[in-house]
Parts: structure tokens; C-alpha cells; sequence
């Protein structure tokens, strides 16, 4: 999961411990930082199972990140989904065009993000 | 130079027949009456000069041929060298002839006078013979039969003089303009009678007035100073530029000028003036003026296009910025809004019992506000993303933008038990997008005022109006009053406090700017009590399909 607030890294963590979490989880601050990550996966032989991303992040930002990802054919088949503050329709619409597997909105509350947490599992595992 | 007579100069007598001489010569050399005048003139005043210097002096009166010209010669010799005396008299000779030869031989001064003979007038040897015979044989004469003469002779010139200025008479009053002549205290002389015709005024009468019945007084006063002595003392022509009233009343711009006339001894004797009808140059000359201003107006107006134009480029920059502004703003207020929302919702469910009651109610109004902020930047962000740049135009069926529109509503339709009486809607030029968004805040509002206790109902219809698309949405809610009609569709602005109705003050907002987005509009009608009707229009434009 890549997102530049601290925060917002926060509140995710506790929602994923809360749903009594196996899978690891591994945190970046943006986009160029989860590229790097990548390449440490790929060298490893073990890449993750879903991308999260958050749009706006200095340096690399979610929707450049993802074309990115898109571009190299040894990520290209991973889900990724993008997460945003904004329910902006258009933004929605591009993110989606860019080959985003689903675009979700940040959590307004503990519970939405319990719920948010579980959607993400329900993606990595199915694929 | 051929000889023909000789005359001396002795006294009075020989005078009268150097000029008799003279005459006949000129005449038989065909020269003109007047030309003959002219040239025994001119011999005239030379020989007087002679006869009263008393030194024996003579005429010879020849002919000479110089190339091409032919001319008649009168030699005038004399024993005195040339004097003071005669030079008034010979140089008044010189002046009417053609041309002068003025030699001294020791004692003796030559003096020959030079007149022109026609060149189609032949003159042959035996021509000359015959008048050198004409002059042998002329008979002696007496003083009494020169007189006598002279006196026909007069008589004759006066004749022709005055059958001269009868011709100049007629001439001038044929002529379509103008003629008269002015003493020198600016007074009528003569004028043809044009002048007469035209104004209908006598020269009496025009003298009486100074003209000042006749000329337009607008005019007047540059006119006059051309009657005055002072200004036209000089002697160069003098001109104006002056409306004279016809005989119908009108005034008609003329030209009029003066010229002096002015005797040998340089004297001005009178004035000589004509005014001519200029009336159309001047029409010319006031309509090119009006070009030239209509063509600094149109240069006025190009440049004011220009500063127009600029102005709009300016304006159309700050708008964009201001709206680019309003988009990052409320965009990046989201977030912040955000952890509001989230924080005061995780303390209301889990520290409840760690803080007092008034504390708990403080938290629900930040949890509260925080809700209508996160409402308002969506709202403002909507509004600020409403770009022309931006529209989808599409053909859009209106019927399913309802229906995504209802979809949307659906939670809030079935809550307030809301019913909606559809009828068919037709297909636009628009983006289906913004459309839908139009829908739901009409459809949203028509909810949300309804009356207490009433299920809200609304009927949306289509009516095609010239040139229109007109859909309306008419609903049995609390209305509103129509003197805020204009304050309506305005950013932010709300007809009921927060408490009663939420909302954001936007939404009608939005809706306008989306209909002018579309060339269309968007209009409210209200009887205050029985509810409300809002229609939307869009212009009727040929569709891609």
C-alpha cells in the first residue's frame, strides 16, 4: 500500500489488525518507493498478491505509478486498486481507463475501514 | 527694309501727316483699326518728341522682311542725341509696338519702330510700288480736313466701342454665373444680369443692403470684409466662400472673387468679381468630411474592439484561474475534512464514557459540521469542474438520464415515500454526465421541500416550445416566494435556515451553469403554496443521428 500520509497508513494498519490479518503488508510513501519494492519482490522471485495506491503522492503519484506498473510485463498482471479522498466521477473514470482494477474511496469512519480492509482481501485472494 | 514714304519734321502740320501716312500705311498693310491706332500712336509720340527738339529730323516709313516675319517700319531720325525729355513719349512708343531699335550714329540718334503684318498678307514687289505710287499721289491737306478726319475717325471707334460692349453685354448675360464690377467703395458698377435673376435683387437694391439680404449670415461677415476698402487695397485677387439665397429661398454655396483692375500707371480703377454656384463641390467636400470622420469613428471603434477584446482575454485567464483556484482548493480540503469526519466519529463510538455530556454534544456538532463541510467542498469542487473546455456533447435520451438520475435518488425516493409521474422526454445535444446531476437536485430539492404530512409527487413533462426543448418538473411542496426569484439560482444562497432544511445552496447553482453550459436555461415559477415548478430548457439542435 502506498499513501504519503502517515495517518492514513494509521488508520489502515489497525483496520487490517483488526480483521486478525496474516498477510503481510508492506507500506511505501510513494510511488518511487514502491517501485523499489517491487524490484526487491521481483528479485526475491515473490510478488505481492494486490497494489493499493493512493493518487496523490509527491514524487510519483498514483495514476503515474500506475501506468508504470502497467508498462512493465512483470507487473503488469497484478491488481491494483486505486484509493483516493476524492469520488470525483472523472477521476474515477480515467483511473480506470489506465487498466486500475477498482477505484475506492478512503473511509469516513473505524468501521468503513474495517470494511474497506476486507474488500482488499477479497481481492488479493480471489486475483 | 524697303522704303515707301518719307515725311519731315518740322511742325505741326508735318505731324498730322506723319500720322495720316502712318494710318494709310498700316491699313493698306492690312493691319486692323485698331492695330493702325496703335502703331501711328507709337510714331506720333516719337516725332513730337522730335519736332520739339527742332532739330531737322524725319520719317521714313518702310517694310521689312526678317525670315518668316513681315513688318511695317517706322525709322524716325533726328540731329539731337537722346535727351531726359523724350523719354516719357519714347517709352510709351515702346510699349505699343512689337519692337524697337534705338542706335546713335555720332550726331544722330535713330529711332525705329517695328509693327507686326499679318503673315498670310502677301507682299510682293509690285505691292510696294503701289503704294509708294498711293503716297506720290496723295493730295496736299488742310488742317480743317485733318480735323475733320479725326472726327470720323473717332466716331467710328466710338461705334465700335459701343457695339463692343454690347457684345460684352450679351455675352456676360448668357453666362450661367455672375458678373459685375465693384467701385472702390465696395458699391455694384455693373452687373449681368444673372445677378438680378438669381437673387432677385437690383443692383440699387443690393447696394442699398450691402448684400446682406443675400448672403447668409453665418457668411456674412467674411463677405463684407471683401466690401471693405482696407482689405482689398492689395492687388491680388480676393476670394470667398459664401451662401447666397436664391429666388426660392434656398441657400446655395458659392464661390466669389474679386479681381483688381488696375490702370497703366498701376491705379486700381475698380473691381472685377464673378460668383459662381460651388454648391454641389461643397457637398462633396462636407460628405468627405463626414468620410473622414466616420472613418476615425470606425478607427475609434476598432481599437476600442481591440481593448475589448483584451479585456476579455483578461478576464477569461482570471476566470480560468479562479476556477482552477476553487478546484485545488477544494480538492485539497477534502482530506483534512476527511480525518475530521473520521477522528470525531471514532471518539463519539469509543470514548463516550470518558467524556461529560456537554462535551459528547460538542463532539456531535463537530462530527455534524464536519459532514456539511465534506458536502460543501463536493459541491464547490462540482461547481468549479463545470468547464465548456470539459462538456461531453453527445446525443443524450433524456428518459435514460432520468432513470440513472432515479437510481441514484433511489434510498432517498423510497424514505420520503416520493412519487414520480414520468411522461416521455426527448433525446438532446449534451453531456449525460452533468445532466444527471441536473435531475438529481431538481428531483433532490422537489424532496425535500415537500409539505409536512404530504407524500411529495412529481410530474415531469416535455413540451416542445419554437426552437425549444422544455422539460419541467412540477412538484406539490412548499414553493416558494417568487420575489426571491432572482436570488434563486445565486452561489450559496438559501431561502430556509439550516436547521429546517439542509443543504449546501449550491445545488440550483450548479444546475444553472450546466444549462448555460448547453446554450439552454433553466427557470422557477412558484404560486408559494401549492408547491413549485422548475423547467430546463435546451435549444433544439439538429442531432448526429
Amino acid at each position: 500500500m502506498a499513501d504519503d500520509d502517515a495517518e492514513d497508513r494509521m488508520i489502515m494498519e489497525d483496520a487490517f489488525k483488526a480483521l486478525g490479518n496474516q498477510e503481510t503488508i508492506s507500506f511505501a510513501q510513494n510511488g518511487v518507493r514502491t517501485l523499489e519494492i517491487l524490484e526487491d519482490c521481483a528479485s526475491e522471485g515473490a510478488l505481492p498478491k494486490l497494489i493499493i495506491l493512493d493518487l496523490n503522492m509527491p514524487l510519483l503519484n498514483g495514476t503515474q505509478t500506475l501506468s508504470k506498473l502497467k508498462e512493465d510485463g512483470r507487473f503488469n498482471n497484478i491488481p491494483v486498486i486505486i484509493y483516493s479522498t476524492s469520488i470525483n466521477p472523472v477521476e474515477k473514470s480515467k483511473c480506470l481507463n489506465l487498466g486500475a482494477h477498482s477505484y475506492i474511496t478512503k473511509p469516513l469512519s473505524h468501521l468503513e475501514s474495517v470494511e474497506i480492509a476486507q474488500q482488499f482481501m477479497t481481492f488479493a485472494n480471489v486475483g | 527694309m524697303q522704303e515707301i514714304t518719307k515725311v519731315t519734321l518740322e511742325n505741326e502740320m508735318d505731324l498730322i501727316l506723319a500720322h495720316k501716312r502712318t494710318m494709310k500705311l498700316a491699313e493698306v498693310a492690312g493691319l486692323s483699326l485698331s492695330a493702325q491706332t496703335t502703331f501711328a500712336t507709337a510714331v506720333s509720340e516719337v516725332s513730337r518728341n522730335i519736332i520739339e527738339s527742332k532739330k531737322s529730323g524725319y520719317l521714313v516709313l518702310c517694310v521689312k522682311n526678317e525670315q518668316h516675319d513681315q513688318y511695317i517700319v517706322a525709322c524716325l531720325k533726328d540731329e539731337s542725341p537722346r535727351s531726359g525729355r523724350a523719354g516719357d513719349g519714347l517709352e510709351y512708343a515702346k510699349r505699343l509696338v512689337n519692337k524697337y531699335n534705338i542706335s546713335t550714329k555720332g550726331s544722330q540718334t535713330s529711332i525705329e519702330l517695328f509693327y507686326y503684318i499679318q503673315p498670310n498678307f502677301k507682299i510682293d514687289i509690285l505691292k510696294l510700288d503701289e503704294w509708294r505710287q498711293l503716297f506720290r499721289n496723295e493730295p496736299p491737306i488742310s488742317p480743317y480736313d485733318e480735323l475733320k478726319r479725326k472726327n470720323e475717325q473717332l466716331q467710328d471707334l466710338s461705334d465700335k466701342f459701343q457695339k463692343s460692349e454690347q457684345q460684352y453685354r450679351t455675352l456676360t448675360n448668357s453666362l450661367p454665373l455672375t458678373i459685375f464690377s465693384l467701385d472702390l467703395e465696395g458699391k455694384l458698377l455693373y452687373a449681368n444680369e444673372w445677378l438680378f435673376n438669381y437673387t432677385g435683387y437690383t443692383s440699387a437694391e443690393l447696394n442699398q443692403t450691402n448684400w446682406a439680404s443675400v448672403v447668409h449670415e453665418e457668411d456674412y461677415g467674411t463677405f463684407s470684409l471683401l466690401l471693405k476698402n482696407d482689405i482689398t487695397h492689395g492687388t491680388s485677387v480676393a476670394r470667398t466662400q459664401a451662401r447666397i439665397r436664391n429666388n426660392s429661398g434656398e441657400f446655395i454655396w458659392h464661390q466669389i472673387s474679386l479681381s483688381p483692375f488696375i490702370n497703366e500707371k498701376n491705379e486700381l480703377l475698380y473691381w472685377i468679381g464673378y460668383i459662381v454656384d460651388i454648391h454641389a463641390q461643397k457637398v462633396v467636400e462636407e460628405t468627405l468630411k463626414d468620410n473622414i470622420e466616420l472613418k476615425h469613428a470606425q478607427e475609434q471603434l476598432h481599437e476600442n474592439q481591440q481593448s475589448l477584446e483584451r479585456t476579455i482575454n483578461e478576464l477569461n485567464r482570471s476566470n480560468l484561474e479562479l476556477q482552477q483556484f476553487a478546484y485545488v482548493a477544494s480538492h485539497d480540503l477534502q482530506e483534512p475534512v476527511r480525518k475530521l469526519l473520521f477522528y470525531s466519529d471514532y471518539l463519539l463510538n469509543n470514548c463516550r464514557t470518558a467524556i461529560d455530556e456537554k462535551g459528547a454534544f460538542f463532539l456531535e456538532s463537530m462530527h455534524a459540521s464536519s459532514k456539511r463541510m465534506r458536502k460543501l467542498i463536493q459541491d464547490v469542487l462540482a461547481f468549479s469542474q463545470i468547464d465548456k473546455e470539459k462538456v461531453d456533447f453527445k446525443d443524450v435520451d433524456l428518459n435514460e438520464t432520468l432513470a440513472v438520475s432515479c437510481q441514484d435518488l433511489e434510498m432517498y425516493i423510497s424514505e420520503k415515500k416520493a412519487v414520480l409521474e414520468i411522461g416521455p422526454l426527448p433525446i438532446v445535444r449534451g453531456d449525460g454526465r452533468m445532466l444527471q446531476q441536473v435531475f438529481e437536485n431538481i428531483i433532490g430539492n422537489s424532496i425535500k421541500y415537500a409539505k409536512e404530512g404530504t407524500e411529495p409527487h412529481i410530474k415531469i413533462t416535455h413540451e416542445e416550445q419554437p426552437g425549444y426543448h422544455v422539460i419541467s418538473f412540477r412538484d406539490n411542496g412548499i414553493g416558494f416566494d417568487e420575489q426571491y426569484l432572482p436570488q434563486l439560482f445565486t452561489l450559496f444562497k438559501r431561502l430556509h435556515n439550516r436547521e429546517t432544511y439542509q443543504g449546501t445552496g449550491l445545488g440550483l447553482a450548479i444546475c444553472k451553469k450546466i444549462m448555460e453550459m448547453h446554450e439552454g436555461s433553466i427557470e422557477a415559477a412558484s404560486d408559494g403554496k401549492s408547491g413549485a415548478t422548475f423547467s430546463i430548457a435546451f435549444p433544439v439542435i439538429h442531432l448526429t443521428n
